[in-house]
């Protein structure tokens, strides 16, 4: 009896399959782009996507790969942890084999095992921390430094450049925020420097005024925050009421045009290089501005190049087979609009690098003295 | 007194109604707020604020020619449905066997993880059920339940391996235990002040389940959780420790469908399960118990009925059913957040009950399948789904007060001298 | 702590309570009257937010105007369309619901909170947007024991606009007809009804008082927040709707203290603990509290009646 059910059980799913896999016979290639397009960080997603577009209709216009043309699947997690993996069985369900994300470390983390067991390749060009490249994951990727990179880079700054008397440290407890946060502590702690205060705030808050009064009686002069700018704006804006005397720093989350005024005069943050300022990508800069948009957004240049990477690697490999292209992918060099790149075991870029950039009152940035 | 009012009343009304609807639409609906480049533009839209101003305006001239003096409000009455007691098990039984077949067809299949959350939304309604509709109180924090067996399982599940099937028991004691330590000191509140102690300790669990980030990986959550496995056979495209899938029993081809197939199925089980067992609840002493609190506490305490102990038992019982639901939505979900427990979740799962019609079963779970499939079905409206979500919700209210399909309530009738 | 900190930590825990009671009379008056949780009333100081920075973004890049004037022309237009949303919430998804169990209109609400908030979603998108800095400097500023203690003059504002309505309510309530009228629904709806009451009317005023009271509080955060988003209305709901049972839900100075309170614990638990702790403290303390009064600070006992 037991077989005969199974074996009816295997009849029905056969019959499925039949039904469902008729669908992959298209003359497209399907590329997947979760990101934000909704929710308190859209502005990454904005840039992420444009980044992606742009690329992606470049090479349409120039006949596509494989003989066939991308198609561009954008979908919304709103960053958030809880959203993702739906979106990524989504993926999984339409057939996608490859994707261009997530935008957040922290929604990415529970995709990313998803697309792991079901042979979807990542290419990702915001998320950065370090975890991601830490489970062994074949098909993941990123055309971004990570925080192993960007924590040091701002941790060497802080001891070394800025030498402030008293040191806080927060950040807002996600993957990104805490992770890099961690990672700039590690680094000023192995260079002689204990942080007064290590402490976390809650995303969504709009009241920091008590901590900043913490903050103020402990006489801190230096603040790092880990975690993206919506959080950062509030901090800012009442640091300043409450005459906080102190110099802030945040990672590239915290670098979108809405961090403006006074209270973010002089703010420091950790950037991939400015890469639309190579003479090499002033064709591409140009592509952006045309489309009133600012080449010079973090993630716009990172994003334009995960695409690059993705479509060598295919042609490369002359095949749209996940496993083939990842191994295309380990074991090549590619020319991007960030300069050659080449990929460790684990997926990351090997050679990234962060710099780093003072903030002004109208959203411009200098690199820091 | 409408056919007494002269013109001009009619004109002034009509004219007042088009001003509060031009308030109305004219900032939200005519003018956009826009982040572009160069800062905050207001884009203009007038067309459908002038189109809603124009309507309302004529629409309220028009209204009193037309309008049959209305009618003194009627109190919705309970309707008696007709018998089908007699054909229950042919019913029950035609609805298992749709159930079973529902994900072979074609359009079941494209909704399969939409079902699935279904069952989910099932069994935490089902639950709450026990503690609104049979015993009364008004509960706002169940979500709190929900989250405590989902973390049960993910942390029985990362730290000591543990599978789905030896953690759902556990996933639904501990709920229920919960349910027992927060019921035994508030549960002596009334009415409205219980709803909110409720909704208290339902941001508490989900805000220490964000800050305890040693154990629960704060904001994050946990990921990388066992999916369930079935007979014994792992559902995965890959089996984690050296057993072998189920596909690779039965010699097929692994699609990510088969999958969601067998995770329905997982919970169609469970709730199948809590729905025979709640009902015989509901038949046994207990259940009786919790209904004659609900009609009249007072009267029971006469009667030597312990309203607390009455209280604890349906509160610790949904919550247990609570934690059950929990559980498998770790397993399906493979990841947990606190996020996915906020007090939404709480309000929906009570609306479910309430839209059903409280104290009804078979209400429930249409309700429950209603309100988890109409975002699925409005997907093509993408950005609108929950507009609709909450339209629907506000309209079925004043539709159907009483309910989708509410219960028939027990009653002896006195003989008549 | 020392005594400037906590004179710092004082004013700005009262600053943020102010904005809590503001939106807290709303949900008590309601309770007051028809005894029903609303909790759209959230999603209203939302919208009047909205609003008032849709007028300041129309009127400033129309012309040049003065600070004042735009803060002044963005709090009348707010109050103006939010006690719109506010009689249209009542009319629409609750009278109809008038007569119905219990549960019914707070499903309704639910229902309409959900829908109010999306409405705004879809029309005004879900990001954050920046609210201009258009109150600037500090109402004091002075330095005691070497710790300088400050008040900026946005939360200045908030304070007195907030104990000036709250005044005007109260008085309002205490010696006008429509005041009456409100103390008599509330003491018993039926009876009101019977004694020649317009009920309708005075249960659309005290949605319109609500609203006028929480569309002054979302402008004013906006102002001081400098940013605004679709979902800003639910958490402060959320908090303003306890300040409201803490202090007694039904009853005005009741709410006014709860807001205080709320504003203050949640400041002082932010400044002994890591401030993630600060929201656990003051939903423990919601509940310890009602504990020990199961009615809240200033609520009227309920009797059992048989």
């Amino acid at each position: 009896m037991k077989a005969f059910i199974f074996k009816a059980a295997a009849f029905f799913c056969g019959l499925l399959a039949t039904t469902m896999t008729f669908a992959q016979t298209t003359q497209t290639i399907k590329m997947a782009v979760p990101t934000a397009l909704t929710g308190p960080v859209a502005q990454y997603g904005d840039m992420h996507r444009a980044g992606v577009r742009l690329a992606v209709e470049q090479v349409n216009e120039a006949g596509g790969i494989l003989g066939k043309k991308i198609e561009l699947v954008e979908l919304d997690d709103a960053c958030e942890p809880k959203q993702s993996p739906a979106v990524a069985n989504k993926v999984v369900n339409d057939g996608i084999k490859f994707v261009l994300g997530h935008l957040c470390s922290g929604a990415f983390k529970p995709a990313a095992q998803i697309y792991n067991e079901n042979d979807v390749l990542m290419v990702t060009s915001t998320a950065t921390t370090d975890e991601l490249s830490t489970y062994g994951y074949k098909l993941f990727f990123r055309t971004i430094g990570k925080d192993g990179q960007q924590g040091p880079a701002a941790g060497e700054y802080i001891v070394k450049k800025a030498k402030p008397k008293k040191l806080a440290i927060i950040h807002d407890k996600q993957t990104y925020g805490q992770g890099v946060a961690t990672q700039v502590r590690k680094t000023v702690e192995s260079l002689g420097m204990k942080p007064t205060i290590f402490e976390a705030i809650n995303r969504g808050d709009t009241d920091y005024s008590a901590m900043i009064t913490k903050m103020k009686q402990e006489g801190i002069d230096f603040v790092y925050y880990g975690g993206y700018h919506p959080e950062l704006i509030v901090l800012l804006k009442q640091a300043k009421d409450l005459a906080l005397n102190a110099t802030w720093m945040g990672p590239e989350g915290a670098a979108v045009p809405d961090v403006k005024g006074e209270s973010a005069e002089g703010l420091l943050v950790t950037l991939p290089p400015d890469f639309s300022k190579e003479p090499t990508n002033a064709k591409i800069t140009e592509a952006f501005k045309a489309k009133n948009q600012d080449p010079s957004g973090a993630f716009m240049m990172t994003s334009y190049a995960a695409v690059q990477v993705l479509t060598d690697a295919i042609k490369g490999a002359n095949s749209e087979d996940p496993f083939k292209v990842a191994d295309y992918l380990h074991h090549n060099k590619f020319k991007t609009v960030l300069g050659e790149i080449e990929f460790t075991p684990q997926g990351d870029w090997s050679t990234a690098r962060f710099d780093i950039f003072v903030w002004h009152k109208d959203a411009t940035k200098t690199l820091a003295p | 007194m409408r056919g007494e009012t002269g013109m001009h009343v009619v004109v002034k009304d009509a004219v007042i109604a088009a001003l509060v609807t031009a308030l109305l639409t004219i900032p939200l609906i005519g003018l956009r707020l826009n982040v572009e480049s160069t800062g905050l533009v207001l884009r203009t839209e007038m067309f459908w604020p002038l189109t809603a101003i124009l309507v309302v305006f004529f629409g309220r001239l028009i209204l009193p020619f037309i309008r049959r003096p209305t009618l003194p409000v009627k109190i919705p009455t309970e309707k008696i449905i007709p018998k089908i007691a007699e054909y229950r098990k042919v019913w029950l039984g035609a609805l298992l066997v749709f159930a079973v077949t529902l994900p072979f067809t074609p359009p079941g299949g494209s909704m399969l993880t939409g079902l699935t959350m279904a069952m989910i939304y099932m069994l935490l309604a089902l639950g709450l059920n026990i503690v609104v509709g049979y015993a009364g109180l008004l509960d706002l924090g169940h979500a709190a339940f929900y989250a405590i067996g989902a973390y049960t399982y993910a942390l029985l599940n990362q730290y000591y391996g543990l599978s789905f099937w030896q953690a759902l028991p556990l996933a639904g004691i501990a709920a229920g235990f919960f349910g027992i330590v927060l019921g035994f000191p508030v549960l002596r509140l009334r009415g409205d002040y219980l709803a909110i102690v409720t909704l208290g300790f339902g941001e508490i669990v989900r805000l220490l389940l964000n800050n305890w980030d040693s154990l629960t990986g704060g904001p994050d959550g946990i990921t990388n959780i066992s999916k369930p496995t079935l007979f014994g056979w792992e559902i995965t495209r890959r089996a984690r420790g050296e057993g072998e899938t189920l596909w690779q029993f039965l010699g097929v081809d692994f699609v990510n469908t088969y999958q969601l197939i067998a995770l329905y199925f997982i919970g169609l089980l469970l709730v199948v399960v809590a729905v025979i067992v709640i009902d015989r609840l509901s038949k046994m002493p207990v259940g009786r118990a919790w209904e004659a609190l609900r009609e009249d506490e007072i009267a029971c305490r006469s009667l030597g009925l312990s309203p607390t102990m009455i209280k604890l038992t349906a509160f610790s019982l949904g919550s247990m059913f609570a934690g059950f639901a929990g559980a498998f939505y770790a397993a399906y979900l493979g990841s947990v957040t606190p996020d996915s427990f906020a007090f939404i979740e709480s309000a929906i799962i009570l609306s479910i009950v309430v839209l059903g019609g409280m104290g009804s079963q078979r209400g429930v779970l249409l309700a429950a399948l209603t309100l988890t499939l109409l975002p699925e079905f409005a997907r093509d409206f993408a950005e609108y789904r929950m507009l609709i979500f909450g339209l629907v919700m506000v309209l079925m209210m004043i539709w159907r007060p009483q309910g989708l399909w509410p219960a028939s309530r027990r009653r002896v009738e006195l003989p008549t001298s | 702590m020392d005594f400037p900190q906590f004179l710092q930590q004082l004013i700005n825990g009262l600053s943020l309570g102010a904005i809590y009671a503001l939106i807290a009379i709303g949900y008590t008056m309601v309770y007051g009257i028809i005894g029903m949780i609303n909790f759209a009333h959230g999603e209203i100081y939302m919208i009047g937010a909205y609003i008032g920075l849709i007028t300041i973004t129309a009127i400033g890049t129309m012309f040049g105007c003065p600070a004042w004037l735009l803060i002044v022309s963005a709090l009348a237009m707010a109050i103006l369309v939010t006690c719109c949303y506010g009689w249209a919430v009542e009319r629409f998804a609750y009278r109809p619901l008038r007569g119905s169990p219990r549960l019914v209109p707070l499903i309704s609400a639910i229902g309409m909170s959900i829908f109010l908030q999306n409405y705004i979603a879809v029309l005004q998108t879900t990001r954050d947007l920046s609210v201009p800095e258009l109150i600037t400097g500090h109402l004091f500023s002075f330095t005691m024991d070497g710790f300088n203690v400050s008040m900026s003059n946005s939360r200045a504002l908030i304070l007195i606009v907030t104990i000036a309505l709250m005044a005007t309510v109260t008085i309002y309530i205490r010696s006008t007809r429509m005041g009456r009228a409100c103390r008599a629904c509330s003491q018993d709806i039926r009876m009101a009804g019977l004694l020649g009451i317009d009920v309708n009317k005075v249960i659309s005023f005290t949605f319109i008082v609500g609203a006028f009271l929480a569309a002054v509080g979302g402008v004013l955060i906006g102002l001081s927040i400098n940013k605004i988003n679709p979902f800003i209305g639910f958490v402060a709901g959320i908090k303003a709707f306890t300040a409201a049972v803490i202090g007694g839900i039904g009853s005005i100075p009741g709410a006014m203290l709860g807001g205080a309170l709320l504003g203050l614990i949640e400041t002082f638990a932010s400044a002994f603990l890591p401030t993630e702790y600060k929201d656990i403290v003051a939903f423990s303390l919601l509940i310890l509290i009602l504990l020990i009064r199961p009615s809240g600070l200033l609520g009227r006992p309920e009797v059992e009646k048989v």
